[in-house]
C-alpha cells in the first residue's frame, strides 16, 4: 500500500507551520535557528513527495541541495552565535537590543 | 539531456573566475605577511576586471549553458557588470578601512568575491534549483561579512539578525519553489512559462506558492513589510559591508523577480500585479517616512535604501500592468538598479571613511562644519546625495525619470504621485545631513583626515558614472533595452 | 545655428568653474573674477536684447540639438520677447547682487561667488528652454544653489527658511514632472512648440478633463513659486533669512519664473482649463494683492515688510495674466520686471542699513535722512517706484494691470486699485518711521552715508527705475509678439486689439487705452502739467486722489484707472462688449 502525496504534504505543512511559529515566538535564538531547520525539513519532505508523485528525480536532487544548505547554514548560524556569545553572554533574541530606531 | 560541453562553462565564465579567484586570495592569505595583506585587494580587483572581460568576451557565446538551468543573455550580462561594479567599489572603499578598523584578512576579499559570484549565479540561473544555490552562495558570504568586526557588539548583532531573516526567508522561498514544483512538475522557468501559459493550465494553489516566493524574495530586497532586518543590519554591519549588501543582493534579487515573476511566472498576471503595486506603495511610503526621524546616517541610508527599492517596485508593476509592452518597464528597472548602485556603494564608503576607527561618527551632527574643513569630501557626499534625492543632471533624476515614464505608460498615475511625493519627502532628510555639513557651526568629529587614494578612485569613478547617466543616459538606455528585451 | 543662448547661459557657470580654482584666500580675485563675469554676461544679455527682432514671430536665435534619444529630449533653446524680458532683468540684477554682496559677505567667498554663478546659469536657462524636459532640469537644478544661499550665508532661522523654500518648490515640481510626462505620454514629444501644435490641433490627444487636472499640476507649481496667496507662506521666511543677495535674486527673478511659467505653459498649453480657473485664481490674486498689502503695514521687519509687499506685487502679476487681454498681460509682464529692480533694490536698501546697524526693526531707526542723506534719497525714490508713482517704472505695469482688471471685471479692478493705495500707506509709512522726523537712537547719529560701490548699485538701479518709466516702448514693444501669440492661444479675438489701426476698427478710445507697444505713446507718459504733479506723491492718500481725479484732464479720466471710481473707465474708454 502506498502512502498517497498529500499525506506528505500535510506533514510538510504541519513542520512548516510548526517552524514558522518556533521562529516567530521563541527568543532563545539557538531555538529560532531549529525552528528554521524545521521550515527546511518541511520543504524536503515536500520535494521528495513530488518526485515521487511526478516519477521523477529533479525534486530529490534539490531536496539534496536543500540539505547541503541547511548544514553549512547550521555551521555559519552556530559560529555566529559563538561570536555573539563571547561579546554579550546571552542567546536571548530579547536581549540583543542594540539597534533600535 | 545534453553532456556538458566546453560552452557550458565559457557561459559561466565570470562566476568561474570569481569563485577561482576568491580561492586563491583564500589559499594566499596565509602565506602573505601581514604588512602585505593590502595585494590580497589587488589580486581580488583584478579578479574582478578578469571577470568582466569574461563577461564581455562571453557576448559572443550566448545561449543557454547546462542543461537549461543558467542563460548567457544579455540580461544576464548587464546584471553581471553591474555586480562587479558593486563588487570592485566596495573592494577599492574597503582597502584602508580594514587597516583603520584592524581587520586584516583576506577572508574579507574572498567573502565579497564569492558573494558575488553567488549574486552573478541568481542574475543567470533560469532554474529555481540555481537560483537558489546562487541565493544561498551569496547570502551565506554576506551573512559573515555583516559581522566581519567580531569584538563589536553591534556588527555581531547586525549579523545574527541578517542570519536569522535571511535563512527564514530562503526557507520560504524553498517552500514556495517546492509548491511551484509540485504544481507543475518543473523547476526551469522557460518550461514553467509554457506549461502555465497553456490553456486551461492554472493550477489551484498557485497563488500560495507565488505569495511564499514573494515573500522570500521580498525579505532579500527588503519591501516593506518584511524590512525589519535592514536598518539595524544596514547600521550594524562594517559600512563597506553595508555598500555590498544594500546593492549586490538586492539588484540579484530584483533581477529574480523580473526573472520569474515577469518571466517563468508571468501568466499569472493580476495576483503578482497586485503583490508588486501594494509592496510598491508600502515600501516607498514606509521607507521614506521612517527615514525623516533617522539621526544616524548608515541608519537613514538604509531606510532610504528601502524606499528606492519601492521605487523599483514601482517600475516592475507598471512592467506587469504594460502586458506585452513590459520592455520599457524592465529597462526603466534596469537603469534605476545601475543608477542606484552607483550612488548607493559610494555614499556607505564615504561613510565608513567619515565614521572614522571602530565607525564611531554615523551621527549627522558628526558631520557639523566638516564643509570647512575638507570641502572635497563634503561636495562629494553632497552631490551622492543630490543624486539619490534625484535631482536632475544626475543619475537619480533619470533612474526616478524613467521609471515614473514607464508607469505613467502604464497608466498607474495613482502610484506615480505617490512616488513623486514621496520623492519631496527624500528629500527633507537626505538635506538633513547636508544641513548639518555646510550649515552649522562647529567642529566635525567626523574623521577629516584625507581621503585615501583607493577610495578617492572609487568615488571619481562613482561620480563620473553618475553624471554620465544625468546628462547622457541615451547610450545607456540602449543598454537596458537590450538587456530587457530577454524577458518576454 | 549660432550659439548666442548657449553662450549666454554657460557664461556664468564658466566664471563659477575659474572661481573654483582659485585659492580661497584670495578673496578680492575670487569677487572681482565673479563680478567681471557677471557684467560681460550682461553685455551678452544687453546684446541680445537690441538684437531681438521685433517683429519676427516665434522664437529668436534658436538652437536645436537632440540630447537623448528616449524620451526625445532636445536642447532646444530659443527666446520670445517675454523671455528677452526676463533673461535681461537677469543679467542685470546679477551683477548688481554680486556687487551688493561685497562687503557683507565676508565668510566663504569662494563659495558663494560660485553658487551664483551656478544660480545665473540656471536662471538663464529656465528661460531659454523650450523643452519641457530641459526646462524643468534648469528649473530643479537651480533650486540647489539657492538653497545654499539661503542656507549657508542667511540670519538665524536660515536652516528653515532654507528646507522650507526647498520643500515647497520641489512640492510644485514635482507634480509638474508627472504633469509632463502624462503630456510625453498622450503626445510623444516634450518640445513646446510641437505640443503646442498637437494641442491646439483638430483631435487634441487630452481631454477636457485631463487637460483640467494637468492644468492644476503645471499651475501649482509655478503658483508655489509666484507665490499666489495661500501658497506664499515659504516667501516671508526665506526673504527674511536670505542674504542680500539672495534677497534679490529670490525676489527680482525666482518669482518671475512661476509667472514665467504660467504665460509660457499654463495658458498656451491648456487655454480652455485657464478660461475655466481664471474667476478662482483672479480672486486668489486679488486677496493676495489686499492680503499681503495688510500683512506689510503691521511688520515690525523691514525685510518682512518688503517680502508681503512681493506677495501683493505678485499678485498684481497673476490678476493681469488672467484677464486675458492686452493691457493685463503688457501689464504683467512689465510689471514683472518692474518688481524685479523696485523690489531688488529694495532689498539692497535694507541690505545697506543692516549693514550699518546689524538690525532690520523699523523701531531701531528714525531720522535716518539726516544722517544718510543720499541713501535715504534713493529709498525715496526706490519706494516711491515700488508704490507706482507715475514717471517711475511701477505706475506703468500696475496701470495697465488694472486696466486690464478692469476690462474683465470691474470688482477685480477696483480692488486691485486698493491695493496701490494700500502699497502707498505702507511704503510711505515705512519710509516716514525710519527716515523721517528726529533721530531717536544714539547709534544711528554716527552711520556713515553711502560709499561709491553702494552709490554705483543704486545709480544703476534709479537708473533703471527711470527709464523704464518714462520710456517703456523698447520693453514693451518686445513684448508684442509674445502676449499676441499667448493670446491667439487663450482668447481668441483679444489679440487683435494688438495691432495699430486693425480693420476691426476700434474706437480711438479703446486704442489710446489699449496698451500694444505700437499704441503706447498715449500724452499721460510725458510729464503731467496740472495737479498731479505739484501736489506730489507724498500725500496721496484716498481723498487727495478724488480730488486728483475731479481736477485731472478730462482726457486721462478714462486712462488713470487708479484715479477713477470702479467701473468707470473700462465701461467709458474701451466697451467693446
Amino acid at each position: 500500500m502506498t502512502i498517497p502525496p498529500h499525506w506528505y504534504l500535510a506533514l510538510g505543512t504541519g513542520l512548516f507551520t510548526v517552524g514558522v511559529v518556533g521562529v516567530l515566538t521563541r527568543r532563545n535564538v539557538i531555538v529560532i535557528l531549529m525552528s528554521i531547520e524545521l521550515i527546511l525539513n518541511a520543504v524536503n519532505i515536500n520535494l521528495v513527495a513530488f518526485s515521487r508523485m511526478f516519477h521523477s528525480v529533479d525534486g530529490q536532487v534539490f531536496a539534496i541541495f536543500v540539505i547541503t544548505d541547511a548544514a553549512a547554514e547550521a555551521a555559519i548560524g552556530l559560529g555566529l552565535i559563538i561570536a555573539l556569545f563571547r561579546n554579550k553572554e546571552t542567546v536571548n533574541a530579547d536581549e540583543i537590543d542594540l539597534l533600535k530606531w | 539531456m545534453t553532456p556538458v560541453q566546453a560552452l557550458d562553462f565559457i557561459r559561466v565564465l565570470p562566476e568561474i573566475v570569481l569563485a577561482s579567484c576568491a580561492i586563491l586570495v583564500m589559499v594566499a592569505e596565509p602565506f602573505v605577511s601581514a604588512r602585505h595583506t593590502a595585494a590580497l585587494a589587488w589580486v581580488s580587483l583584478i579578479g574582478i576586471v578578469a571577470a568582466g572581460a569574461g563577461n564581455a568576451w562571453m557576448r559572443r557565446f550566448s545561449g543557454p549553458a547546462f542543461g537549461g538551468s543558467i542563460a548567457a543573455d544579455p540580461f544576464a550580462s548587464y546584471f553581471v557588470y553591474l555586480l562587479l561594479l558593486a563588487a570592485a567599489l566596495t573592494l577599492l572603499g574597503s582597502v584602508r578601512y580594514l587597516e583603520t578598523n584592524q581587520v586584516h584578512h583576506g577572508e574579507f576579499y574572498a567573502l565579497l568575491l564569492l558573494g558575488t559570484t553567488g549574486a552573478c549565479l541568481m542574475v543567470a540561473a533560469t532554474e529555481l534549483i540555481m537560483i537558489f544555490i546562487g541565493l544561498e552562495i551569496s547570502s551565506i558570504s554576506t551573512y559573515i561579512l555583516a559581522g566581519f568586526r567580531r569584538a563589536d557588539k553591534r556588527s555581531n548583532e547586525a549579523c545574527l539578525k541578517y542570519f536569522l531573516l535571511g535563512s527564514f526567508a530562503t526557507a520560504f522561498l524553498l517552500y514556495g519553489i517546492a509548491f511551484i514544483y509540485g504544481l507543475t512538475g518543473t523547476t526551469n522557468l522557460v518550461q514553467l512559462s509554457e506549461k502555465l501559459s497553456a490553456p486551461g493550465a492554472r493550477p489551484p494553489l498557485l497563488w500560495i506558492a507565488l505569495i511564499l516566493a514573494f515573500v522570500g524574495l521580498g525579505f532579500k530586497v527588503s519591501t516593506v513589510p518584511f524590512h525589519i532586518w535592514t536598518p539595524d543590519v544596514y547600521q550594524g554591519a562594517p559600512a563597506p559591508v553595508t555598500a555590498f549588501l544594500s546593492v549586490a543582493p538586492k539588484a540579484a534579487a530584483f533581477a529574480v523577480i523580473l526573472r520569474v515573476f515577469l518571466g517563468g511566472l508571468a501568466s499569472a498576471g493580476a495576483l503578482v500585479f497586485w503583490l508588486l503595486w501594494i509592496s510598491a506603495l508600502l515600501t516607498m511610503c514606509l521607507g521614506n517616512l521612517a527615514a525623516l526621524w533617522q539621526t544616524n546616517i548608515k541608519r537613514l541610508l538604509a531606510y532610504s535604501a528601502i524606499a528606492h527599492a519601492g521605487y523599483v517596485l514601482v517600475g516592475m508593476a507598471a512592467a506587469k500592468a504594460a502586458g506585452p509592452e513590459a520592455g520599457e518597464g524592465i529597462a526603466s528597472v534596469l537603469f534605476y538598479l545601475a543608477a542606484y548602485a552607483l550612488m548607493n556603494v559610494a555614499a556607505f564608503i564615504l561613510v565608513a571613511h567619515l565614521a572614522g576607527a571602530g565607525e564611531r561618527y554615523q551621527e549627522a551632527d558628526d558631520c557639523t562644519g566638516l564643509a570647512y574643513q575638507r570641502p572635497g569630501v563634503a561636495a562629494c557626499l553632497t552631490l551622492l546625495l543630490v543624486s539619490l534625492s534625484g535631482f536632475p543632471a544626475t543619475a537619480g533624476f533619470f533612474a526616478k525619470f524613467y521609471v515614473f515614464r514607464a508607469a505613467i505608460h502604464a497608466h498607474l498615475i495613482g502610484l506615480t504621485l505617490v512616488a513623486v511625493l514621496n520623492s519631496v519627502v527624500a528629500v527633507y532628510y537626505y538635506l538633513r545631513v547636508v544641513v548639518a555639513m555646510y550649515m552649522r557651526e562647529g567642529n566635525p568629529r567626523a574623521s577629516a583626515s584625507p581621503l585615501p587614494w583607493p577610495l578617492g578612485a572609487a568615488l571619481a569613478l562613482s561620480l563620473v558614472g553618475i553624471f554620465y547617466l544625468g546628462l547622457f543616459p541615451t547610450p545607456f538606455v540602449r543598454l537596458a533595452n537590450l538587456a530587457a528585451s530577454p524577458l518576454p | 545655428m549660432s550659439h548666442i543662448l548657449t553662450i549666454l547661459t554657460f557664461l556664468p557657470l564658466v566664471g563659477a568653474t575659474v572661481v573654483a580654482f582659485i585659492p580661497r584666500t584670495a578673496t578680492a580675485k575670487i569677487r572681482w573674477v565673479a563680478l567681471v563675469t557677471s557684467l560681460v554676461t550682461l553685455a551678452w544679455g544687453i546684446g541680445l536684447f537690441l538684437g531681438f527682432d521685433l517683429h519676427h514671430p516665434g522664437l529668436q536665435f534658436v538652437e536645436n540639438y537632440p540630447w537623448i534619444e528616449s524620451p526625445p529630449v532636445a536642447y532646444h533653446l530659443g527666446v520670445d520677447g517675454l523671455s528677452v524680458l526676463l533673461l535681461l532683468l537677469t543679467v542685470f540684477l546679477a551683477p548688481l547682487a554680486i556687487l551688493a554682496s561685497w562687503r557683507s559677505i565676508g565668510e566663504r567667498v569662494k563659495e558663494f561667488h560660485l553658487l551664483m554663478l551656478a544660480l545665473e546659469t540656471g536662471m538663464n536657462g529656465v528661460f531659454v528652454a523650450q523643452d519641457l524636459f530641459l526646462f524643468f532640469v534648469f528649473w530643479e537644478a537651480m533650486l540647489i544653489p539657492m538653497y545654499f544661499l539661503i542656507g549657508i550665508w542667511g540670519h538665524e532661522r536660515r536652516i528653515y527658511a532654507a528646507v522650507k523654500f526647498i520643500l515647497y518648490t520641489m512640492l510644485g515640481s514635482a507634480l509638474m514632472l508627472v504633469a509632463i510626462l502624462y503630456l510625453y505620454n498622450a503626445t510623444g514629444t516634450l518640445e513646446l512648440p510641437a505640443i503646442l501644435a498637437q494641442l491646439s490641433g483638430p483631435a487634441p490627444p487630452i481631454s477636457p478633463k485631463g487637460a483640467r487636472w494637468l492644468f492644476l499640476a503645471f499651475f501649482l507649481a509655478f503658483a508655489i513659486k509666484v507665490p499666489l496667496f495661500p501658497l506664499h507662506t515659504w516667501l516671508p521666511d526665506a526673504h527674511v533669512e536670505a542674504p542680500v543677495a539672495g534677497s534679490v535674486i529670490l525676489a527680482g527673478v525666482l518669482l518671475k519664473m512661476g509667472t514665467y511659467g504660467i504665460l509660457r505653459f499654463c495658458l498656451p498649453l491648456f487655454p480652455e482649463a485657464s478660461r475655466q480657473f481664471a474667476p478662482v485664481i483672479s480672486v486668489l490674486a486679488v486677496i493676495g494683492i489686499l492680503y499681503g498689502s495688510l500683512v506689510s503695514m503691521v511688520q515690525p521687519d523691514l525685510k518682512k515688510l518688503v517680502a508681503y509687499s512681493s506677495v501683493a506685487h505678485l499678485g498684481f502679476v497673476v490678476l493681469g495674466i488672467f484677464a486675458f487681454n492686452p493691457m493685463g498681460l503688457e501689464g504683467a509682464i512689465y510689471q514683472m520686471c518692474n518688481h524685479g529692480v523696485s523690489t531688488g533694490a529694495l532689498f539692497i536698501l535694507v541690505g545697506m542699513l543692516y549693514d550699518r546697524r546689524h538690525t532690520r526693526l523699523i523701531s531701531e531707526f528714525g531720522g535716518l535722512s539726516s544722517v544718510l542723506p543720499v541713501l535715504g534719497a534713493f529709498f525715496l525714490f526706490v519706494t516711491l517706484s515700488s508704490l507706482g508713482l507715475p514717471m517711475l517704472n511701477g505706475f506703468v505695469g500696475e496701470f495697465l494691470i488694472i486696466l486690464g482688471a478692469f476690462h474683465r471685471r470691474a470688482l477685480y479692478g477696483a480692488l486691485a486699485a486698493t491695493g496701490v493705495v494700500l502699497a502707498a500707506v505702507y511704503l510711505l509709512w515705512m519710509y516716514q518711521r525710519v527716515f523721517l522726523g528726529e533721530v531717536r537712537s544714539e547709534k544711528n547719529r554716527a552711520l556713515a552715508d553711502c560709499s561709491g560701490r553702494e552709490k554705483l548699485i543704486l545709480t544703476a538701479m534709479a537708473a533703471v527705475i527711470l527709464g523704464m518709466g518714462v520710456y517703456p516702448q523698447p520693453f514693451l514693444r518686445r513684448l508684442d509678439q509674445s502676449v499676441a501669440e499667448v493670446l491667439a492661444r487663450v482668447q481668441p479675438g483679444e489679440e487683435a486689439a494688438l495691432v495699430f489701426g486693425s480693420p476691426k476698427g476700434w474706437n480711438d478710445a479703446s486704442r489710446v487705452a489699449t496698451s500694444s507697444a505700437t499704441t503706447f505713446h498715449a500724452p499721460w507718459l510725458l510729464p503731467l502739467p496740472g495737479p498731479e504733479r505739484e501736489r506730489g506723491p507724498l500725500d496721496l492718500t484716498r481723498d487727495s486722489r478724488r480730488e486728483l481725479r475731479d481736477a485731472a484732464p478730462a482726457e486721462l479720466k478714462g486712462i488713470a484707472g487708479v484715479a477713477c471710481t470702479p467701473g468707470e473707465a473700462p465701461r467709458a474708454g474701451m466697451n467693446r462688449r
